[in-house]
Order: structure tokens, then C-alpha cells, then sequence
């Protein structure tokens, strides 16, 4: 266990590829275990990059270009600490949420362990071909966890969500392989001084494949269509790792290319930026109207991972300063630890009453106030109210956005935390001041394991209160950065 | 009302694209000489091999995992479609059964030489595997051998132990050389053999059973 960054993506696999072969349904504690490990790991990783900045590993000791490398500065190292921080608490949730004979949860764990292998990958990746082959696992176990054990309509939804996942990861193919004609390599690294503003049309071209597809794979409006049948469709547990993990791989990806390699296209081009951040803040208006008008609370929680991904591409406009991208990654944490939180509680709701309808909450105050208090919190933070982490986005993002003269920017976002606060409201007023319409419908709460509620509550209080532990996490964002 | 829209666009970027391509200048890199000179010290012979096993074999490791990925992927979904009850094909073709029983070993020679070849020239595990897994299929639609339900133990574990031997040579190396999959030149031959050997057989059993999964439900058809 010397080198924690190379065991971030072989622990993963090996307890991915250990829990199909014992069998459907096996494997949890095992994975419970190396996500407790990973965790660990993850914290080593980041005491490393703070002492000594980048670190790059050589794999099979060739380095690039002729091999491929791993590389792990403040950014990557960020994202993975999200991984990990919140997995761990959802793999303990996921055991105790699917039965033994659940068929959903037949092979979650090996798709899971695939998923959280593809992501640690994929953040630790320098070579653009690799990242294809981690952007494959973690699109390809994301469909196989929305399809698992469900009925037609869930198999429908996973199938439009897989045919999005292959457009996106075709024309990032399609612009790796361009790139690869006009430079011969692959390796960030080395093409990173290669492209400049005088590039030829081939990498312009290719750079809009990349956005292109990566804003589909982030579904990003008007790319969202397929996130919320995806996400308010599946199981608890993978709605909750879809919204809060999976969708930041691509943005942590293009937000990577954007900085790095083609750094020198970006730079040149001022307006570009303006494309992926006026998409964002119509993913805002929109996202945000579709979830106060959601009938089902899933549909409303997916609606409203539309509308928060959309503040992640306000930053693009303001990247030359260092506190976008600080805002940026604080964004992706505190709806990260919001949303995962929120899917487990309405997966907690929806099994005690049976029903996943928003209307049919009333009294769930009483008797589930672990719950309901879990929701509120990440109410708060996705909403934006101090001192949670997302508070603490908003204000560096307008902060940002006002430094630099676009103030249309901070209107987005005080519109969209009001907006936020509408349809968080409307689940809390269901839930805390509406009473059950006959006493009779108390004792339709089906008992269930606290270890749900109480996961749920973790990361829910983690999205509050990172926002007072904020400045340690963004000073990690800039060690030894692209920026 | 797409139609009109759609195609002209598509066709606009396939122009755009082409254009493009005609006027690019040769790559500033040339990869091929630095292939060739580290031929030596990657065990194997043959360019192809050595970057698909040795220089670039931590994509590999990633992409044979994509392929068990696929494959549990596909066990899960078939989990909820509901199965009628399956009877083996019975075909009342004779010639048919015959030459599936004639074709069938000799397609697993041809895989055994395919997988020794890789080393000096063009073939592999992939490769192999691919004729492992016609050769099951072939024998599924000849009615000799049935679909396949969900699977026992000893067939997931021989569906996922190429990916783990990868994965635990890998680990091996990282632990031994100091990096992962950094095969020392003396031995690096009989290390990509033994990985090769094992991705045969689990990729023939994969893709085999990226067929046979999803037509146990059909068998009856003849």
C-alpha cells in the first residue's frame, strides 16, 4: 500500500470484479470494507499533493508519450476526495436498502465497484484515449444500474440514457482520433504546448466535439433530456449515485481539457465561455420550473440536479480568475453531498409510505423527522442559505462574477437559490405542516432500518457544515492546477 | 419536421470535416520509432502486442473490464424480463448438428494458435477469444449446445478470472517493480502470455455470453 494513487483505481476494480463471482447480491461488506479503505487512501493522496504538489505516475514505467500516465494535482485530488467521502456512507445505505431477494440490488455491488473504478480513473487520467476507456465504464455501469431489475419504462429510460452515453463517448472518440492525426499523441501532457490559437480547423473542430458530447454526457440544457427519466427512475441508491457522482465526471472532464490542453484555444476565444454559461443558466430557469411543477419527488430531485449542474457551467466565462474554479468544484461538492443525501431520504420515503408522490407526505414529519430533517438540510444547501457549502458557491461565484463586470451572472444566481427554495419548500411544507387527511393514514409508515435515515442525515449535515471547513477545500482546488 | 434540419446538418459537419482532414499537415510526433526501439525489452515481437499489452496495457486492463462490465450489465436487465421456459433447440436438420460438431474443434485450434501467434504476429487474445465465442454460438444455433440461464459459480468465476489475473499481475508488479504493470524486460514475455492466456478464455466465455444470455428465452425456436 505504497502508492494510494494507483490503489484508488485497483481496489475498486478488485472488489468489482471479486463480488460478481460470489454471487447475485453478494459482495457488500466487502465493498463496505475497500470504500473504507479507499477513503483512507483518498486522505493520503491529498496529504501528498499538498506537500509536494503534482504527482505523476509512469504506468508500466514507460511515461508518456509512448505510455500512459496518471497524473493527481488539487483538482483531480478534490473530486476524488468527493467520491470517496460520499460513496462510503452510500454503500452502507445501498446494504440495507436492498433485500436479499430485491432484484434491483442482484448486481449492484460489481456495477457499483465498475462505476467508483471508472470515476477514480478517470480523475487520475493524463492520456485522452484513457480517459475514453474510464468515461466507457463509468457511462456503461450508470446505464447497467438504472436498467437493473426494473420494469419496461425503467428499461426505456436506461436505454435512452445509454444511447446518449454513445453519442457523447462517440464524438469524444471522434475528436481523440482527430487530435491523434494532427499531433500523434494522446497525452495532455505533450500536447498541451502544442495547441496554440494558430491551431488548424481539425482542433477547433475537435474541440467542439468534445464540448459537444461532454455537455450531452453532463446533461446539460438542452441536453437534459435524458436525466430525469435516468435518474427519477431508478433505485434510491443509484439515483443517488447518478446525480451526485456521475454527471460531475464529465463536467470534472471538460473543465480539464478546457484548463490544460486546450488552454491555448480557450484563452484566445473570450465569447466561448459564454456558450456553456448561458446554457447554464437556462438549465437554471428551466430545471427549477420543472421541479416546482413535479408530481412524483423523484422527478422533482432529478429536475433539480438539471437546474444545480447548470450553476457548475457559470464558471466558464470567469476562468481566467482563480475563484470560479474554486467556486466551480465547492458547487460540486455541496450538491454532490446534497443530492446523494436527498435521493436517500426519498428512497427512505418512498418505501416507508409506498407511494412517490409528492402530495403523499403529509405527516411525514412525525413519523420520520430523521428524514425529513436529513431534507431540509440539503434543502438548505442546495437553496444556498448560510453556512452551508452551498452558500459558500453562490457567494464566491458572484463574488467572482461581479470582480470581473458580469453581473447577469450573480442575477442567475439569486434567481436560481429562489427558485431552489420553492420546490424544497414544497416537499417541507408537505411534510412538516400538512397533517394526514385521516388519522388512518399514520399507520401506513412501514417500519424501516435507521442506518437508512441516518445516512441519509450524514451527508446532509457534511453539505451544511463543509461550508465552514470551505477554505481548506478550495486551497486544495488550487495546489499545483492547470490554473 | 426534424428531417429537414438533421440532414443538412450532418451533412454540412461530414464536409466541414473533410476539409479539414485534407489540409492537415503530417503529426508533429511520430510514435512508430519509439515502438520499435523499446520492441526489445517488451517481451513480445510483434509492435501491435507490445502496445496493446505492454506499453498501453493499463487501457487493456480498463477495456477488458468494460467487456465484463457489458456483460453484467446485461445479466442485470435480463434479470427482470421475464423467461419462458426453455427447451434446447432441436433441430431436425442432421447436416446442420454435423458440421457445427466438425466446425467446433477445430475453431478452438484455431484460437489456441491465434493466442500463441500474438506475440510475433498480428493476433492476441482478443482475437482468439472472438473464435472461442463463435464457436459457442455456432454451436447454440446448431441446437448442440442450449442458452445460457443465469450463471453458476464456476462459470462467473471463469467470466471474471481473466479480468482478476490482469488485474492481480498488475497489482503484483506494482508492488514488486514500483509501478503498475511494469514488467521486468527478462520476464515480460511469460507474463503477457499468462495474461493473454487467461483473457482468452474469459473473453470467449464473455462474449459468448453477450449472445447466449439473451437468447435462453428463444431456444425453443427451429
Amino acid at each position: 500500500m505504497t502508492d494510494p494513487l494507483v490503489w484508488l483505481i485497483l481496489l475498486p476494480l478488485t472488489w468489482a470484479s471479486l463480488a460478481f463471482p460470489s454471487g447475485p447480491g453478494r459482495g457488500a461488506w466487502l465493498a463496505i470494507a475497500a470504500l473504507g479503505v479507499q477513503l483512507m487512501l483518498v486522505l493520503l493522496l491529498v496529504v501528498d499533493v499538498t506537500e509536494s504538489g503534482i504527482l505523476v505516475r509512469a504506468v508500466g514505467g514507460w511515461g508518456a508519450p509512448l505510455g500512459i500516465d496518471l497524473a493527481a494535482d488539487g483538482l483531480s485530488v478534490a473530486m476524488l476526495l468527493l467520491t470517496q467521502v460520499i460513496a462510503l456512507p452510500l454503500a452502507i445505505y445501498a446494504r440495507s436498502y436492498f433485500s436479499a431477494t430485491a432484484p434491483e440490488g442482484k448486481y449492484f455491488w460489481p456495477l457499483c465497484g465498475f462505476l467508483l473504478a471508472g470515476l477514480n480513473g478517470l480523475y487520475l487520467s493524463a492520456d485522452l484515449f484513457n480517459l475514453y476507456v474510464t468515461l466507457e465504464l463509468v457511462g456503461l455501469a450508470a446505464v447497467g444500474l438504472v436498467a437493473a431489475g426494473g420494469g419496461a419504462r425503467q428499461i426505456a429510460a436506461a436505454l435512452r440514457y445509454l444511447f446518449a452515453m454513445l453519442l457523447g463517448s462517440g464524438a469524444y472518440l471522434l475528436a481523440v482520433a482527430l487530435i491523434y492525426a494532427a499531433y500523434g499523441t494522446v497525452s495532455m501532457k505533450t500536447l498541451a504546448p502544442l495547441i496554440t490559437a494558430e491551431a488548424p480547423v481539425v482542433i477547433w473542430l475537435a474541440g467542439g466535439l468534445m464540448l459537444a458530447g461532454l455537455m450531452l454526457k453532463t446533461a446539460l440544457f438542452p441536453f437534459h433530456f435524458w436525466l430525469p427519466p435516468a435518474h427519477g427512475g431508478a433505485s434510491a441508491p443509484v439515483s443517488a449515485l447518478l446525480s451526485a457522482l456521475v454527471v460531475k465526471a464529465s463536467f470534472y472532464l471538460l473543465l480539464r481539457l478546457w484548463l490544460g490542453p486546450f488552454a491555448g484555444l480557450t484563452a484566445g476565444a473570450g465569447l466561448l465561455g459564454w456558450l456553456p454559461a448561458t446554457l447554464g443558466a437556462l438549465a437554471i430557469l428551466w430545471g427549477s420550473c420543472q421541479a416546482i411543477r413535479a408530481q412524483r419527488i423523484k422527478m422533482l430531485i432529478a429536475y433539480s440536479t438539471v437546474a444545480q449542474l447548470g450553476y457548475l457551467f457559470l464558471i466558464f466565462p470567469l476562468l481566467t480568475g482563480e475563484a470560479a474554479l474554486r467556486a466551480g468544484i465547492m458547487q460540486a461538492f455541496a450538491h454532490g453531498l446534497a443530492k446523494a443525501a436527498m435521493f436517500m431520504t426519498a428512497g427512505v420515503l418512498i418505501k416507508a409510505t409506498g407511494q412517490d408522490r409528492v402530495d403523499s407526505l403529509a405527516g411525514a414529519a412525525q413519523q420520520l423527522p430523521l428524514t425529513m430533517f436529513a431534507f431540509g438540510l440539503a434543502g438548505v444547501t442546495l437553496t444556498g442559505l448560510p453556512p452551508s457549502a452551498g452558500f459558500l458557491a453562490k457567494w464566491q461565484l458572484i463574488e467572482a462574477a461581479m470582480a470581473q463586470g458580469a453581473w447577469i451572472i450573480a442575477v442567475v444566481v439569486l434567481v436560481g437559490g429562489l427558485l431552489a427554495a420553492g420546490y424544497v419548500f414544497r416537499v417541507l411544507r408537505q411534510g412538516f405542516l400538512l397533517v394526514p387527511a385521516t388519522s388512518a393514514d399514520t399507520s401506513v409508515f412501514h417500519p424501516l432500518p435507521r442506518t437508512l435515515e441516518w445516512m441519509a442525515l450524514l451527508l446532509a449535515a457534511a453539505s451544511v457544515l463543509l461550508g465552514l471547513r470551505g477554505v481548506e477545500l478550495m486551497e486544495l482546488v488550487s495546489l499545483g492546477g492547470a490554473v | 419536421m426534424k428531417r429537414p434540419v438533421v440532414i443538412p446538418a450532418a451533412l454540412l459537419f461530414a464536409v466541414v470535416l473533410i476539409l479539414a482532414m485534407v489540409d492537415l499537415a503530417p503529426p508533429a510526433l511520430d510514435l512508430r520509432p519509439l515502438v520499435a526501439a523499446n520492441l526489445a525489452s517488451s517481451g513480445v515481437a510483434h509492435p501491435v502486442t507490445a502496445v496493446l499489452l505492454n506499453y498501453r496495457a493499463y487501457d487493456t486492463l480498463l477495456e477488458i473490464g468494460v467487456l465484463l462490465l457489458a456483460l453484467v450489465a446485461i445479466l442485470a436487465v435480463s434479470e427482470s424480463v421475464p423467461t419462458t421456459s426453455s427447451t434446447s433447440a432441436t433441430s431436425s436438420d442432421l447436416l446442420l448438428p454435423m458440421l457445427g460438431r466438425i466446425a467446433a474443434p477445430v475453431m478452438v485450434v484455431v484460437a489456441v494458435y491465434l493466442l500463441s501467434a500474438g506475440t510475433s504476429a498480428p493476433g492476441g487474445a482478443f482475437q482468439a477469444g472472438a473464435v472461442l465465442a463463435a464457436a459457442a454460438v455456432l454451436l447454440h444455433l446448431t441446437g448442440l449446445l442450449p442458452g445460457w440461464r443465469q450463471p453458476g459459480v464456476s462459470l462467473r468465476w471463469g467470466l471474471a478470472g481473466g479480468f482478476l489475473l490482469f488485474v492481480g499481475v498488475g497489482a503484483i508488479l506494482l508492488l514488486v517493480e514500483g509501478d503498475l504493470l511494469r514488467y521486468p524486460p527478462d520476464h515480460a514475455g511469460v507474463l503477457i502470455f499468462l495474461i493473454e492466456s487467461g483473457l482468452t478464455l474469459s473473453l470467449g466465455l464473455i462474449l459468448a455470453g453477450l449472445f447466449l444470455f439473451l437468447s435462453h428465452d428463444k431456444g425453443d425456436v427451429g
